[in-house]
């Protein structure tokens, strides 16, 4: 999972203009990840040794594997484990970008590194304990519902508690979800993602609660609940569901939408279609995050 | 230019991200700081005062900030128009991008993030 697209960090690092990154973009959705690029980003080739490779595929009409192979750089098992890897499609946009001419192999290499660097974060960075009580809890998950459970809602429950983690704290316990019909809100917070992944996700929590996860949120005190503790949770809720949308796109090119936040304070809400109910325990009390479950269009996967 | 006669419009719909983005800044220096809470309030507020720089949330009420980019840049082709947004996809960065945004921070952003883009644009 990364903290953001790796077109945005192209473009805000200064490593490509506006003028050679819009184009790219469009284009990325219809491109392929030539062999090259995967030796490269999945560590198996050096740049100079792709580029040694390219140059030698100037003489003659061989393939970049077979050529890869004849040359001692790549075997057999390894040309079949780079076409069966689930490419992030990020890549895509650095092929395209390798194609026009903007980046080197070298470049490109050096580049990708520093993006995973700064912009990658480790799934459940948890004590060891939690991050088995966690991973046995998103797999039971789907036991509970087979229409609900998907690699996305996999990913998303993943990155939810890794933000529990990451902008709360960790020391939580993730108590098993629940099928609800119904859920009486508190103070609570709705925000909907739209496309392939379509669901409601609500965060709720009684007030003094709220209180407690807002000075965690920002590392401000609160005396009362007033706006810039209701923005906390908002903050909170399109934070997570942003950076879900953006690993979708970097990862899978499964282009998500979110909507505009709404509050829904001391209400009971009805659920039309299957909602689940993932309570997250803190010393300061329960946080109720809700998640009901539109639509699941699994993507396609072209090899 | 001096930061403290720039005027900046901060635009989003969570005060706490205004809050936060205008905390930075004043660490600078004294600008005029405008704020907006929507896409619509963004533009009248942008004709209104001609700020030197513009920091833009995408996903608000009353007109997102793909389409306050685009009519702000109407007005003036040379705004500079930073999105601070939690939604970086790939086809939402082609659409600010495409609109005319000057650039693009990706939430949640660091006081070092805004701290580089008011270096980088205002000087």
């Amino acid at each position: 999972m990364y903290n953001q697209f790796f077109g945005n960090y192209l473009f805000s690092k200064g490593y490509v203009t506006k003028e050679q990154l819009i184009p790219a973009l469009i284009r990325q959705d219809n491109e392929l990840v030539r062999v090259s690029t995967l030796a490269l980003y999945s560590g198996y080739m050096s740049p100079s040794e792709i580029e040694n490779i390219t140059t030698l595929q100037l003489k003659n009409e061989k393939k970049f594997s077979e050529l890869a192979m004849e040359n001692g750089f790549l075997t057999q098992d390894q040309i079949l484990e780079l076409l069966d890897i689930d490419c992030p499609s990020f890549l895509k946009l650095g092929q395209i970008l390798i194609d026009d001419g903007i980046f080197t192999h070298e470049q490109f290499s050096n580049i990708l590194a520093d993006y995973r660097s700064q912009n990658e974060f480790l799934e459940l960075e948890l004590n060891e304990d939690n991050k088995d009580d966690i991973q046995c809890l998103i797999d039971n998950f789907s036991m509970l519902s087979d229409t609900a459970f998907s690699p996305f809602s996999k990913a998303y429950l993943e990155l939810l508690y890794n933000n529990f983690i990451r902008f709360i704290g960790d020391d939580f316990t993730a108590l098993p979800p629940d099928l609800c019909t119904e859920f009486p809100t508190e103070c609570c917070v709705k925000q909907a993602i739209h496309g392939n992944y379509e669901i409601n996700t609500y965060v709720s929590m009684e007030e003094s609660v709220a209180l407690a996860f807002a000075e965690r949120y920002t590392g401000e005190s609160y005396l009362d609940y007033d706006e810039y503790v209701k923005a906390s949770i908002e903050d909170f809720i399109n934070l997570h569901n942003g950076l879900f949308i953006v690993n979708a796109s970097n990862d899978h090119s499964n282009e998500l939408t979110i909507g505009t936040l709404e509050s829904i304070n001391n209400s009971l809400i009805t659920f039309d279609k299957e909602a689940y109910h993932f309570p997250v325990y803190y010393p300061f009390g329960i946080v109720h995050f809700v998640i009901e479950i539109v639509k699941i269009v699994e993507p396609t996967i072209i090899l | 230019m001096n930061i403290n006669d720039c005027k900046i419009l901060i635009c989003d719909d969570s005060i706490l991200a205004r809050k936060q983005i205008k905390d930075i800044i004043v660490t600078l220096g004294t600008p005029t700081i405008l704020e907006a809470s929507d896409g619509q309030s963004a533009i009248d507020l942008y004709k209104a005062e001609k700020p030197n720089l513009v920091f833009l949330d995408i996903v608000m009420p009353k007109k997102d900030g793909n389409i306050a980019i685009e009519e702000i840049m109407a007005f003036d082709k040379d705004a500079i128009i930073i999105i601070v947004s939690s939604v970086g996809t790939q086809s939402q960065l082609k659409c600010a991008l495409e609109a005319g945004a000057t650039d693009f921070i990706q939430k949640p952003f660091s006081k070092e993030h805004i701290i580089e883009a008011l270096h980088k644009y205002i000087g």
